[in-house]
């Protein structure tokens, strides 16, 4: 009867463990360069609107502030979207397809509103003040990118919560002055908690 | 940061497998999906608050109601509504859940199949005659009143009913015997300095309880309280007797003829009478006696009697706003006898009321019934058309003291078919125009053309559109006693309303089917509500089944023996029983209404009990063990506790430089309405689970109320929320630290981190924590939930926040000094007071300093934020 194992079978099977574990790493590799993507975190993909809204017009060509369409964004926690009749103001004299302002027209009409797609909506658990932000020295593009060179408005950043802890643990270095809870230092235990860190700042 | 990997970076590679599957399955899409709204007009807030007004029993209380993106999502009292007065109770906040139920109907039905688009035409077309009759609850709306007057006039022989099965025709009769017209009695609690309630429960749920509650908080006058069945008000009374029905007559008389009141008929003699009569007379004008459902109208005439003989200062008199309208006997007869051809029902169920009616209703050819839902009457009714949600169409009310106000829709109508009660009347009456046109009409007529803009504005602002009614000054007529047949003694039945689901108009709110009732606390259910005593002598167990007969009619029913209940006098709970109208309320307990005779009358003697031998599983929530005998500590008057010492510990001490949150619950306050734990089932998206999960002591309720007994078969209620401890037991027992300390004190929740061991709640001696069996965030995730309080996974853990979203809120439009939780908006007697302890001029930091402050299970050393008043009683603890 032949051997079992032939005078290879340990160097089969120690090149296969070493192959599995290269495997292994490479997953790990994989589905972390995967997760940590932009495309994971839909950077760069446009969502279908109601209407074909362009960003690079309004706020590029024309040059119209952000808060004239978002014009909560400076008072409130949500930046608001334009009223319909805010639009149809202008879209009344130019640019004047009425098939394409319909969404519009029916939220003017009917009194209902126009449901946009959120292409920055944050997760459930998340508290997002924009006035807050804005008050202490962000801008928009800060979160929101390039919006101006958009024709259609895609996500910039992650806005994962590693990449707003970046600031919120140093908002200072970055030449921004919180406001508020930020400016009162705190220390438990001997260590400094930086004060824009603490869970209840920012979630619910 | 510094360079070179940090904790987070690590976390970061060893989690990046685990994010894979994470990704995938953490954050669902619907998570992301909520829209961005543009509204039509206006500026781009999505947020906006609204003054409109809801009824209970057809009286109006103001609220404000607050929207996102045209939802709303929370209903708040009005402060400058008299019936309201900034508080809110558990109807007003559950009226959101049934905006959105799935059950509501959307569409016209003909002889229960869809009709087709516009055939409701034919519907009104068809009432359009003589001899039409239309049946409605009772309205203090001048505009349906205005409308329903034309309807009449319009239709020659045409009669208007009033279906109200909360209605008590014995006061009304004693109302017109003793002074010759239809009063009600508005007692003024804070003017009382002594208050005799026979069988009347001014602390109650009703229409009129929250200025009823505010105004006894402010005056705190004695409460002597004799019923029949436990009460709110009997549980906070200073002395309580527990009488049988038929005792209350011989009571009265007994007191009347102590007294010396003239005109009395016959005298009787009673026990309690000498030291009952003695207290009020010693408190002169400022002495008060109010008689409640449930009393023959001899009692409330000898009432009336007293009042006026004391000369009583405590009460006025107002014509009764939703006054009107026939009685329901003469339509049912003359369906019986088939003389009724047209016959309209507006937002009234008399099929689940009233045991004969459906049977008669069957003969009308042609009866139309609007409503919400496809209940009782709907399914008899030949058509059946959707009727607006309260807070989608216009209207108007009158509070209980007469105060008009505008009902203005803050959410959009579903369209199609579903008309609102003011349009329903125009569709009757063949008029154009919209309901809005005919509410600015009625008023117009009252306001005049002069500055009428101007003063609708001004109406919608404020919610309140006028001032109350003048009290009427009348006086007894000599010939007020009215000595009927009086009840015998022996088993007697009486019905009462359910504490949550009045005679059955909220049995679709889930919240309130789910939520126990303050005295029996059952969920999901009810019980004939006996005594110890006639328990014990049946052999009767608690959920045993009997069989109850009365008058030929009888039904099987779970018995709950409940302390306070008085000998043979049988409580049976309406509001259940329910065959239509949704899945939440069908099916749930016994239709005790069925026994209930035509007359609507509360007490009926000669009722028969037999037990069956079977047993039916009740849903209670009992209190926590472990919290007595020293939770709800009660002292005597002018008595002092001892300060609080606090015991050393390892835990190092927390800093607080900026805001420490902390909340007094003053146990002396506390009406025990339940109002602030349905507020905080709105406001935070508390999940209802079910019977089967209640059963298993699986609720979700953030903060729930405690009973205590007390002598006297009375109660103390205790709100129990999160204390948020500084030295939090739940707090180092937690493995991936998800529950930890907050730089403001609070005792904060990660969701996300937590994995569910259950430690935190085994070590919370409070037991406040909750834990999700189930995943329910899409059922929660409609429109009517609070955009700003995170949804729960299932296998996580949650509790109270101490509504820190509203801190978050409050913080950034920079009026920190103003936070309000949600159960202390919405409490009646403001027993809840919230504030920072480091302002020592708050309302919190100055109950911390009084002499009745005490924290519970203080021994334990979790130093909680959350601190008591100790109730006062007479006699002490």
């Amino acid at each position: 009867m032949a051997p079992l194992f032939t005078p290879r079978a340990d160097a089969r099977l120690r090149l296969a463990l070493v192959v599995a574990a290269l495997l292994a790493v490479l997953a790990l590799a994989l589905g972390y360069a995967w997760a940590r993507s932009g495309s994971t975190w839909a950077i760069g993909k446009p969502t279908e609107q109601p209407i074909p809204f362009s960003h690079a017009v309004h706020a590029g060509q024309l040059g119209l502030d952000c808060g004239f369409c978002h014009s909560n964004a400076a008072r409130g926690a949500s930046a608001g979207m334009p009223s319909g009749e805010l639009c149809l103001g202008c879209h009344q004299r130019v640019w004047n397809v009425t098939a394409q302002f319909a969404p519009v027209q029916a939220a003017v009409d009917t009194g209902m509103a126009t449901q946009w797609a959120s292409v920055h909506r944050l997760p459930d658990h998340v508290r997002f003040h924009h006035a807050a932000h804005l008050a202490a020295g962000m801008t928009c593009a800060t979160c929101h990118g390039a919006v101006e060179t958009m024709p259609r408005t895609v996500r910039a950043e992650t806005l994962s919560m590693g990449w707003c802890l970046d600031c919120h643990r140093d908002p200072r270095s970055r030449g921004l002055t919180p406001v508020g809870l930020g400016a009162q230092p705190y220390v438990h235990a001997g260590v400094e908690v930086p004060p824009l860190t603490r869970c209840t700042v920012c979630h619910k | 940061m510094s360079g070179g990997a940090t904790r987070r970076d690590a976390l970061r590679v060893m989690g990046a497998s685990i994010a894979l599957s994470a990704l995938a399955g953490c954050d669902e899409p619907d998570e992301f999906g909520h829209p961005l709204h543009g509204r039509g007009r206006g500026v781009a807030s999505e947020d906006a608050v609204f003054a409109t007004t809801l009824e209970l029993d057809g009286l109006g209380r103001g609220v404000l109601v607050r929207t996102r993106g045209g939802h709303p999502i929370k209903v708040e009292g009005n402060p400058r509504h008299p019936a309201s007065l900034g508080a809110s109770d558990v109807f007003l906040e559950s009226a959101p859940l049934s905006l959105h139920a799935p059950e509501r109907s959307r569409q016209a039905l003909q002889h229960g199949r869809p009709a087709a688009p516009g055939a409701s035409r034919d519907a009104f077309n068809g009432l359009r005659g003589e001899g039409l009759r239309i049946v409605t609850g009772p309205l203090s709306s001048p505009t349906l009143r205005r409308l329903v007057a034309e309807a009449l006039a319009a239709n020659p022989g045409s009669t208007w009913h009033v279906h109200d099965p909360m209605a008590d025709p014995a006061s009304q009769a004693a109302a017109l015997a003793a002074f010759g017209e239809a009063v009600e009695v508005l007692p003024d609690l804070r003017a009382a300095r002594t208050m005799l309630c026979l069988g009347a429960d001014p602390l109650g749920h009703g229409p009129a309880q929250l200025a009823l509650a505010r105004a006894w908080q402010a005056g705190r006058p004695r409460l002597l309280v004799a019923e029949a069945s436990p009460s709110l008000t009997g549980a906070r009374a200073d002395r309580r007797l527990a009488l049988h029905p038929a005792e209350f007559e011989p009571l009265a008389r007994a007191i009347a003829t102590e007294l010396g009141v003239a005109g009395l008929v016959a005298g009787a003699a009673h026990p309690a009478a000498a030291s009952l009569a003695a207290s009020l007379r010693e408190a002169g004008s400022e002495a008060l006696i109010l008689t409640g459902r449930g009393q023959s109208a001899a009692v409330h005439a000898i009432a009336h009697a007293i009042n006026a003989h004391l000369g009583s200062r405590a009460l006025r008199f107002v014509p009764a706003p939703a006054a009107g309208g026939a009685e329901m006997a003469p339509l049912e007869e003359a369906m019986r006898a088939n003389e009724v051809s047209r016959l309209l029902l507006l937002d009234v169920n008399p099929a689940h009321d009233r045991a004969g009616f459906a049977a008669a209703m069957g003969r009308v050819v042609h009866s139309v019934h609007i409503a919400e839902r496809v209940d009782e009457t709907g399914r008899v009714a030949s058509w059946h058309l959707p009727l607006n949600h309260p807070l989608e169409s216009w209207g108007d009310s009158r509070a209980f003291d007469g105060t008009p106000s505008i009902r203005q829709p803050v959410a959009r109508s579903p369209g199609g078919e579903v008309m609102g009660a003011v349009e329903a009347l125009l569709a009757l009456l063949g008029w154009e125009g919209t309901g809005r046109d005919a509410v600015r009409e009625t008023w117009r007529g009252a306001w005049g053309e002069g500055d009428f803009e101007s003063k609708w504005e001004e109406a919608l602002e404020a919610g309140v559109a006028g001032e109350s009614v003048p009290a009427a000054s009348l006086a007894l007529r000599a010939d007020w006693d009215l000595p009927g047949r009086p009840i015998p003694p022996g088993l007697a039945a009486h019905f009462a309303p359910d504490p949550h689901l009045r005679a059955g108009a909220f049995a679709h709110e889930a919240w309130l089917q789910e939520l126990p009732r303050p005295l029996t606390r059952l969920s999901w259910g009810n019980a004939a509500l006996v005594a110890p005593e006639t328990a014990a002598r049946l052999g009767l167990a608690p959920g045993d089944e009997v069989e109850l007969s009365l008058g030929g009619e009888s039904l099987r029913a779970p018995v709950l023996p409940l302390a306070g209940q008085a000998v043979d006098c049988v409580t049976l709970p309406l509001g259940f029983g329910r065959r239509a109208g949704g899945p939440v309320g069908e099916g749930r307990g016994f239709h005790a209404a069925a026994l209930r005779p035509a007359d609507g009358a509360w007490v009926v003697p000669d009722l028969t009990l037999r037990p069956t031998g079977r047993r039916v599983a009740l849903i209670a929530r009992e209190s926590q063990p472990g919290l007595e005998p020293d939770a709800a500590k009660v002292i005597g008057p002018g008595e002092r506790l001892p300060p609080f010492a606090p015991t050393p510990s390892l835990h190092q001490p927390w800093s607080y430089p900026g805001a420490a949150w902390a909340m007094a619950i003053d146990l002396d306050a506390c009406i025990g309405c339940n109002a602030c734990a349905i507020a905080c089932q709105a406001e935070n998206n508390v999940p209802v689970v079910g019977p089967e999960d209640m059963a298993r002591g699986r609720g979700l309720h953030w903060l729930r109320v405690e009973k205590h007994d007390r002598p006297e078969d009375r109660s103390v209620f205790q709100p129990v929320p999160c204390m948020h401890c500084e030295k939090a037991p739940c707090e180092p027992v937690c493995p991936v630290n998800a529950t930890l300390h907050d730089h403001e004190g609070l005792n904060a929740m990660v969701y996300p981190r937590c994995i569910g061991t259950r430690t935190c709640s085994n070590n919370c001696p409070y037991k406040v924590r909750r834990f999700n069996f189930e995943d329910h965030r899409r059922r929660v995730d409609t429109p009517a939930r609070n955009p700003d309080v995170a949804l729960r996974p299932r296998g996580v853990m949650e509790k109270c926040t101490y509504c820190t979203h509203r801190i978050q809120a409050a913080r950034a439009e920079g009026r920190l000094d103003t936070v309000e939780t949600a159960c202390a908006r919405a409490c009646p007697t403001r027993a809840i007071l919230f504030g920072d302890l480091n302002e020592p001029q708050s309302d919190v930091a100055r109950a911390r300093q009084d002499p009745r402050s005490y924290l519970m299970l203080e021994q334990l050393g979790t130093r909680p934020r959350t601190s008591y008043l100790a109730r006062v009683e007479e006699g002490g603890a």
